[in-house]
């Protein structure tokens, strides 16, 4: 029953990150080189113990409901399963000494912020470079997309920390 | 038997993340085909309705401006209600195909209605030519190919293929319809290739999309010993049969001679400002298909090539 209940939470969660998005972020461009990919929110904060297939299934879900919104094909699925991929390996990256608790979720005031921060931006950049240099399938205007990855990375994290900030409590629900 | 299963699910992140992708790069390859999988755009039903419900939302912030677009787009229309010669409202003038039947529907319909579109007057209730008024739903700027999806579907009588203009100028070109949405290539795209002209001395070129600038568009194959002039009007030539000819798409807005080429390098500034596109109308060219029936014909063009825009 508790199981239904967290999956339930999560479809929530999915709907909610992909209407917003869609809405509201998704029209948001700053200085012409600058996105807001806000849906990311929800492969990022994913529950850490997620088994990787489902992961990896959400992803590909996920960037192809984009896909069909922005008339790309396969970037944003191609992009987004590649975060779903590294998600686990950043994590164990950034295992505390002690291994994760069983209560443990990335919550910046449960794992600190230097720990969120390394992880968002560097899930966020990885997934950024690979979006971009896909969508230009090849490295003409490299100083270009070098930009845009660079401003949205910011972009992007930006937006995500201050969703952490705003909406995840900061005592651990006992 | 056993260990083959417990391999793969020992493997079975990197096998599903190797499977998804795999899915995906087959999807974007099919799209970035012309004509990609008609199904999985924008166009969809479903992804249409949700485009309508955003552009409402996002139609309260921009009401002001659509207005004043609106306004001027009217102000137009008035002008040519009431221009100060009446020749130009002549339907001997206007591009209408002079065989009979035609020039008989016209009588009966009476005086047709005609529209400025990129300098180009285009008679608005001609049944060979039908202009079908669209809104732009959604719209993208600044990717590499860039694409926009408009309110008008088959049920309205686009089809695949046809132009896109707006008051202004040259727009694009249809991608995929469903009943009620269509997809269209935008002029933004890396594949655009929109055969033009010169109006001043007729000059033919290509235009081309660098991709990194939504105002600007290349002028290709001009010959280096031609004479160029800032600010000429650059127009559609009608060689591909998909815009008429005479069609604004912009002005030249420098020109430099490069070493080791033999044509100018022309940069044009878009005559749409495709920042602010709302209402553009969709053109069908009528003899378009026996044209190119003819030309597969005449051996000009392989069997089953697609026009680009």
């Amino acid at each position: 029953m508790r199981e239904l209940g967290v999956v339930l939470i999560q479809l929530l969660r999915l709907a909610a990150y992909v209407a917003v998005h869609t809405l509201i972020i998704s029209k948001l461009v700053l200085f012409d080189v600058g996105w807001c990919f806000f849906y990311l929110g929800f492969l990022l904060y994913l529950p850490i113990t997620t088994p990787i297939v489902v992961q990896l299934l959400l992803g590909f879900v996920l960037g192809f409901s984009m896909d069909l919104f922005y008339d790309t094909g396969g970037v944003h699925a191609a992009a987004a399963v590649l975060l779903a991929f590294l998600r686990p390996w950043v994590l164990r990256l950034l295992t505390p000494r002690d291994g994760y608790d069983a209560a443990d979720s990335v919550n910046i005031h449960q794992m600190g912020g230097q720990w969120f921060v390394v992880y968002l931006g560097l899930l966020v950049v990885l997934h950024h470079a690979a979006f971009f240099l896909l969508e230009l399938g090849s490295f003409r205007t490299f100083g270009l997309t070098l930009a845009k990855i660079l401003v949205s990375t910011l972009f992007t994290g930006i937006t995500l920390l201050i969703i952490q900030l705003l909406f995840f409590p900061s005592r651990r629900k006992r | 038997m056993r260990n083959l299963f417990a391999f793969l699910f020992r493997y079975r992140g990197v096998l599903v993340f190797g499977l998804l992708e795999v899915l995906s790069l087959t999807l974007l390859i099919r799209n970035s085909n012309y004509h990609g999988a008609a199904f999985f755009n924008s166009s969809n039903a479903y992804v249409g309705q949700v485009l309508d419900l955003r552009t409402r939302i996002y139609d309260y912030f921009r009401l002001v401006q659509i207005n004043q677009g609106l306004v001027a787009e009217n102000a137009a229309l008035r002008q040519q209600l009431y221009p100060a010669d009446t020749a130009g409202r002549v339907a001997a003038v206007l591009p209408v195909s002079p065989d009979s039947a035609t020039q008989a529907r016209l009588r009966q319909s009476g005086r047709p209605d005609s529209l400025l579109l990129g300098l180009r007057q285009l008679p608005a209730r001609d049944p060979d030519y039908p202009l079908i008024p669209a809104r732009v739903i959604n719209n993208s700027l600044r990717n590499v190919d860039n694409y926009l999806t408009l309110n008008v579907g088959s049920l309205d009588g686009v089809q695949t293929g046809m132009g896109v203009l707006a008051a202004a100028g040259v727009v694009g070109r249809v991608k995929v319809t469903s009943e009620h949405y269509a997809t269209v290539t935008s002029v933004l795209h890396s594949k655009t290739s929109i055969s033009a002209k010169i109006l001043r001395d007729g000059t033919f070129g290509s235009i081309k999309w660098p991709g990194e600038d939504a105002t600007h568009v290349l002028l290709d194959y001009i010959p280096r010993q031609n004479k160029l002039v800032l600010g000429d009007t650059v127009v559609t030539s009608g060689y591909n049969a998909i815009f008429p000819e005479g069609v604004r798409i912009g002005i030249i807005d420098s020109f430099v001679k490069e070493q080791d080429k033999n044509f100018w390098t022309v940069r044009v500034r878009l005559a749409v400002d495709f920042t602010k596109l709302t209402y553009v109308y969709v053109i069908k060219s009528r003899p378009k298909m026996e044209r190119d029936t003819l030309e597969v014909k005449a051996g000009l063009k392989p069997e089953g090539e697609q026009v680009r825009p």
